[in-house]
Order: C-alpha cells, then structure tokens, then sequence
C-alpha cells in the first residue's frame, strides 16, 4: 500500500518537474518572428499563399504543420488570433466538382465567403517528420497572366512571368495553393445543409456573394477576389 | 515499523524539496518609497543615474513631463531632490527620456534631456545638454554655434554611444516620425552625425542600448514600433543595420524596453528585448543569430515599459524586473541554461500603477541594489522605491570603470570569472525604456564561489583583468 503510495507521489512529481521544464511549442510566436523573411516587403495582401510555402518548407510534423495552418488567413494574408475558432465551410473540389467540407481559420467573415466562392479544393500528400499524410488544400487558377492583377498584391512573390513561382509559393497542377483545409472529408447532405443555414456561411456569404465587385468594403474588399476570380 | 514511516516521510520531504525551486513565493522586494523625501504625485518618465553635481556621488534623475526633473540624492538616509536650477529642473519642456555620458572628454558627465511634447514628428521645444559650468548648469544647446541641428522631433529614449573608442561620446537619439539624430561634439560644436553614420532612418523610435553586441567596439540595438528594430554594427564607427540577418527585426512587434544581459552565463552580452502587448524576446547569439530563449512566462505580452536586467538579490543570479503601464509587474531570475523562473511579486506588484520608467542603483552604498520606478502618463503617480528583502550576509562585487578622461566608461563591458561562472555586464549606456542604469556592474556572489578575477572590456576592445583578493566593495577600474 505504501510502495504503491510512493510510487504514484513521484510520478505526480516527475509529472510536475516535467511540466515546469516542458515548453509547449509557440507556432504564432514563430510566425511573427519570421514575418520580415515570409514576407520581404511588408506586403502581405492576399498573402495566403507566402504563408503556405513557408510552412510546407519547414522540416515539422503533420500536427505542426496543422497548428501552423490555423495561424494565417488564406484569403487575406493576415495573422490570426492563436484561440481563433475556425469557420465550417464547403468547396468545390477541382477534378470532381464534389463538394468537400471542412474548417476554414479566417481573419474575419468575409474572407469565409470569398474562400467558399472563388477557391477549389485539391488533395495533396507531403511527408512530414512523422511520415507521408494526405490532406485538402485550397487553390487558385494561376494569377500571373491576369491582365488585371491586383496592384495591391506583390506579383513578384507569385510570379515568374507568367508562370507560378515555385520557389517562393507552392503549386498544384498549375494552381496556387493558398492554404488548409483542416479537416477536410466530403460533404454529407446535412452538412451542406449547416453551412448554407448558418448565419454566416449561410445568409451573410449570399448577401455577400451578391454585392457588386465595386461595392464590396468589408474583409479584403476586392483584391482577394480580383486575384482569384 | 516505526522506521519504515520514517524513512516514507523522509522521501516525501525529499520529494517536496525537490519541487520547491518552482515555487518561489516569498515576498521578494520590501518598500522603502518612505525613503523619498518628498514625493508628491506627478508625471514622471524616464530615469537615469549619474553624478550631477561631480562629488562621486551618484542621483537618480527623475524627469517629469511638465513636472520638474529632479536630481534625488542619498543623504541621511533619505533621498532629496538636489536640482533647483531652472535649466535642469526645467518644467516647461515635458522631459521622457535621459541618458548621462561624458561628450566633452572633461571627464564628468553631461545629461541629455530628451523633450517631448507632441507624439511623433515635428516638436516645439528641442532637446537639452546639460553641463556643469562651476556650479551652473548650463544647456549646451542654447550656445548660439550649437543651434544649427537642433532636435525638432519628437523622441523617446536616448543612449551614449562611443562609437571610435576614444572616449568621446555621442549620442544616439531615438526618434519618432522623424530621423534618427547622432549628436557629437566636432571642432567644439555640437552636430548631428545620423547622416554620415547611417543612422539617420526613420522610424516609430522607442528604445535603445549600445555595448558590445557584435564586436569589440560599442554596436547599438534600437527597439522600434511600427516598423523592424535595428542592430547597428559598428563597423570603424560607422554602423550598418544586420537586424534582419540576426533575426532580431521582429518587424511587426512594437518594441519598448529593452537592455542588455548575459542571459547564459557565458560571458557575452545578449538582448532582452520587451514587445507592447506583443511577445517579449530574450535573443541569445548562436551561430550569428539571435535565438529568442524566452519561455511562455517570460513572453507572455503585456502591457510592457521598461525592463531591466540586475542582480537585485545578491545571490549570483540576475533578475529581470518588467515594469507594466497600468497592469502588474513582474520580475523573473535567470537560471542556469537561461531558464526564466517566474517570481511572484507582492510588494512591487503595483497592479495600478502607471509604470512609465525604472532604474538601479546602489545608491545608499549598502551593496544591495535600490529600485526607483517613476509612474505618471496619464495619471499622477509618486515614484515607488524599492529594495530586495535579503539577509545582509550575501556578499557583493561592484566594478566601476573609468575611462581615461576620468569618466564613467559606459559602453564597457565587465565580465566576472569564477569557479562558476563567467558573467558579463554592460556598464549601461541607456536601457530599459527611457531610462539609463547606474554605470557599475553590480554581482552578487554565489554560494560556494571562489577563484574570482574580473575582465574589463573597454570601449575599444581592449581589455584589463583584475584579481579579486575580497568581496563586499566597488573597485574602481581606470583605464590605462
């Protein structure tokens, strides 16, 4: 009884030394401290991309790279709070057209609308650390031969020509990968159903969706939609 | 049986001191604010140590923003303001930061007052420079020759920097919405050098710390907000910005206090560097690159001002001492392999206090170092004075070097050796935010430390090593 007793006390306090010293990995600190190498001008509109590249570069696990993922707005470019709560959206997968659901870490509502309107979904497989895994990434056509290219998004960073630049972002089947889809599997019927009646991914993305380009102000006002459209 | 619950009770001892180091709960500093003579609520900024009126005796320079600067000194165990000549005292002008370096080779130290009264860009009132003549001060600025670069922008902190080595000290002025300024004394006139020495950017300038971060002579960290900080390098007293190659940019982070420390124990000068609301970084070089070490304790963003690096307790170990603006301070040691363990702070805790600057200094001579921090911005606070609650058996080294004008070598670097240890300090040029440290490397001795010697690395790299026959006293270093 005693020995027993003994026991579990210095594995209480094997446990309690072990957390005083074990430092939980900080993914938003590192992204802040590598904001000036992600991003060599300052310019970060739309800059999903740039941030995706960074990360998939990175030797890490697959959860890192998810933990990572959740930190960036794919639409907009923007840092996101580490406690953000991700938006449950739907997009069209590329090949099949199929509907695939998942969690979308957005900066602000809008951005949850833009992604479900003008990206598609592509499967992709990296090998992390921990081995091979498979995964939904959203994309965009290829912007670089747009006559039209928002002068407010560094080209340069996208853009040898007009070819996507491998090395500065990352492409699938010539479209540019702009973030995560975490979590992503395909839609069921009542999940569609959520995402079309929810206040947001429902009601205020129609509403959206259906303001003239000219007249759009909130989020990342045009320039998202402008590159991806 | 009875033998066998006693050696179980002893093991549960055991365990618990094992786990006791975490918890490091006793009341750490004591208030002597009671100390201040006279201590109305103000607005007070940045504070600096130095000799004012050259009796080798050091004051806490108080500024105050359309309050008075003051000059507090230690006498009969109470410290008085000693400033009553309007040029010093100076209401008129809102004073934030101040820095003390010897910029006329007279071998005393001039203090440069840096006024603010707008929030960036352009300012009404310029600068000051003040100077002992007899027993006047005078600004240096006001002499007709020395008006031409006048600093018309607003600022925030300010550092000497020895950029030649010589001992002819500039200053580096850390602007806000305008160009950096670099304020040297050529052919006996004050110039702004920020041009010719590449240092004229602008930028939302915060803090500043010049020692021996890159080389062997004096190379400058400047902690900015809306936009990266600088690491100057100097380079033949010419600086060059690697803050992007060294990683310590940190370009979306809006920095504030900042000083330098040896956070490894390893006998160089690292940075600690505090972020507004944003996470505070503890830079340690390592294959020429800053690595941030700091834990999620240390980090954790706050409401951050001034921070400082000192061994408040005399146990051999530093302490960092994070002044909050309207939000509690806090205080961590610094352990071995840069382990940052929290010390929870009552006393000194001033949950509601507007912390708007702080400062060292042994000033009442007893080996142990004071605390004075200046409260105000937007609510008038009197200052708070503050000492660690320690037996008065812990021993003490302080080294004081002296340059060969005579003056306090801020820029220098001391570096204590022992059979524990090798622990570097800056004889502080302007740290924290605002702010400028006693200019003494100030170490506590360890338990069981022996086989001491102290290197002095001057501000042209040169270096003196002294042995070290007894504890408990300030050794006065010259250079040669």
């Amino acid at each position: 009884m005693k020995k027993n007793l003994l026991k579990l006390l210095v594995i209480f306090f094997v446990l309690i030394q072990f957390d005083s010293i074990s430092e939980e990995k900080n993914y938003h600190k590192e992204l802040i401290a590598d904001w000036s190498r992600i991003f060599p001008d300052q310019n970060r509109n739309a800059g999903g991309p740039m941030f995706f590249k960074y990360i998939i570069d990175k030797e890490i696990t697959y959860k890192d790279f998810k933990e990572f993922n959740k930190l960036y707005c794919a639409v907009s470019g923007s840092l996101i709070d580490p406690n953000a709560e991700p938006d449950f959206i739907y997009a069209n997968e590329s090949k099949s057209g199929e509907k695939i659901c998942g969690d979308y870490y957005k900066c602000c509502i809008p951005c949850s609308c833009d992604i479900m309107k003008y990206s598609e979904v592509e499967k992709m497989k990296h090998k992390f650390l921990d081995g091979l895994k498979e995964f939904y990434v959203f994309t965009i056509r290829n912007p670089c031969n747009k006559k039209d290219f928002p002068n407010r998004v560094n080209k340069n960073y996208f853009c040898d020509g007009e070819k996507i630049n491998d090395d500065q972002v990352y492409s699938l089947n010539d479209k540019l990968v702009i973030g995560l889809l975490h979590e992503g599997r395909s839609c069921k019927k009542n999940d569609i159903d959520f995402v079309n009646s929810h206040q947001v991914t429902g009601r205020f993305c129609e509403f959206r969706n259906n303001t003239p380009l000219e007249n759009l102000k909130t989020g990342m006002g045009d320039i998202f939609i402008k590159l991806a459209r | 049986m009875k033998t066998k619950l006693s050696n179980f009770f002893k093991k549960i001892i055991f365990l618990s001191v094992l786990i006791i180091p975490n918890i490091v709960n006793a009341d750490f500093f004591k208030d002597i604010t009671a100390k201040i003579a006279d201590n109305p609520k103000r607005l007070s900024y940045g504070i600096s140590v130095a000799d004012i009126d050259q009796n080798g005796k050091y004051e806490f320079i108080v500024t105050g923003f359309g309050y008075p600067n003051l000059a507090l000194s230690y006498e009969n165990g109470k410290l008085i303001n000693i400033a009553n000549q309007n040029i010093f005292s100076d209401e008129s002008r809102k004073t934030i930061g101040v820095a003390a370096c010897d910029v006329d080779r007279d071998g005393y130290e001039e203090i440069y007052f840096l006024n603010t009264d707008t929030y960036s860009g352009t300012k009404k009132y310029s600068d000051r420079l003040i100077d002992l003549v007899g027993s006047k001060f005078l600004d240096m600025f006001e002499i007709k020759k020395n008006k031409e670069d006048l600093n018309l922008t607003a600022g925030r902190s300010v550092a000497c920097v020895d950029r030649k080595g010589d001992g002819k000290y500039g200053i580096y002025v850390s602007n806000y919405g305008g160009p950096t300024r670099f304020y040297e004394i050529e052919n006996k006139k004050i110039k702004d050098k920020s041009v010719n020495l590449n240092l004229d950017k602008v930028t939302g300038g915060r803090a500043v710390v010049s020692g021996h971060i890159l080389t062997d002579r004096s190379d400058i960290f400047a902690a900015n907000e809306r936009g990266a900080n600088f690491l100057l390098k100097n380079n033949n007293g010419v600086f060059e910005d690697l803050a992007f190659n060294y990683r310590v940019d940190d370009v979306i982070q809006n920095g504030r206090g900042t000083a330098l420390s040896d956070i490894l124990y390893r006998g160089r000068l690292d940075i600690i560097s505090g972020n507004w609301q944003g996470y505070h970084r503890a830079y340690v070089l390592k294959d020429n690159q800053f690595k941030d070490i700091g834990n999620s304790k240390f980090d954790k963003p706050s409401r951050i001002r001034t921070i400082i690096s000192a061994d408040f307790d005399n146990d051999g170990y530093d302490e960092v001492f994070m002044n909050n603006i309207a939000e509690p301070n806090k205080l961590f040691k610094i352990r071995e392999n840069g382990k940052f363990e929290e010390i929870k702070l009552e006393t000194g805790l001033e949950a509601d206090g507007y912390g708007t600057g702080a400062a060292v200094a042994d000033i009442d001579n007893d080996g142990i170092l004071e605390l004075l921090v200046s409260r105000g911005e937007s609510k008038e606070q009197p200052l708070t004075l503050y000492k660690a609650k320690i037996d008065k058996q812990t021993k003490y080294l302080r080294i004081k070097p002296i340059n060969k004008f005579g003056a306090p070598a801020r820029g220098a670097t001391v570096t204590l050796i022992s059979n524990q240890r090798k622990h570097s300090k800056t004889i502080d040029s302007g740290s924290g935010y605002l702010c400028q440290m006693e200019p003494v490397a100030h170490y506590g001795i360890r338990k069981n430390e022996k086989d001491f010697k102290v290197e002095v690395k001057w501000t042209n790299g040169s270096k003196d090593i002294i042995k070290i026959d007894s504890l408990n006293q300030t050794i006065i270093v010259k250079q040669k």
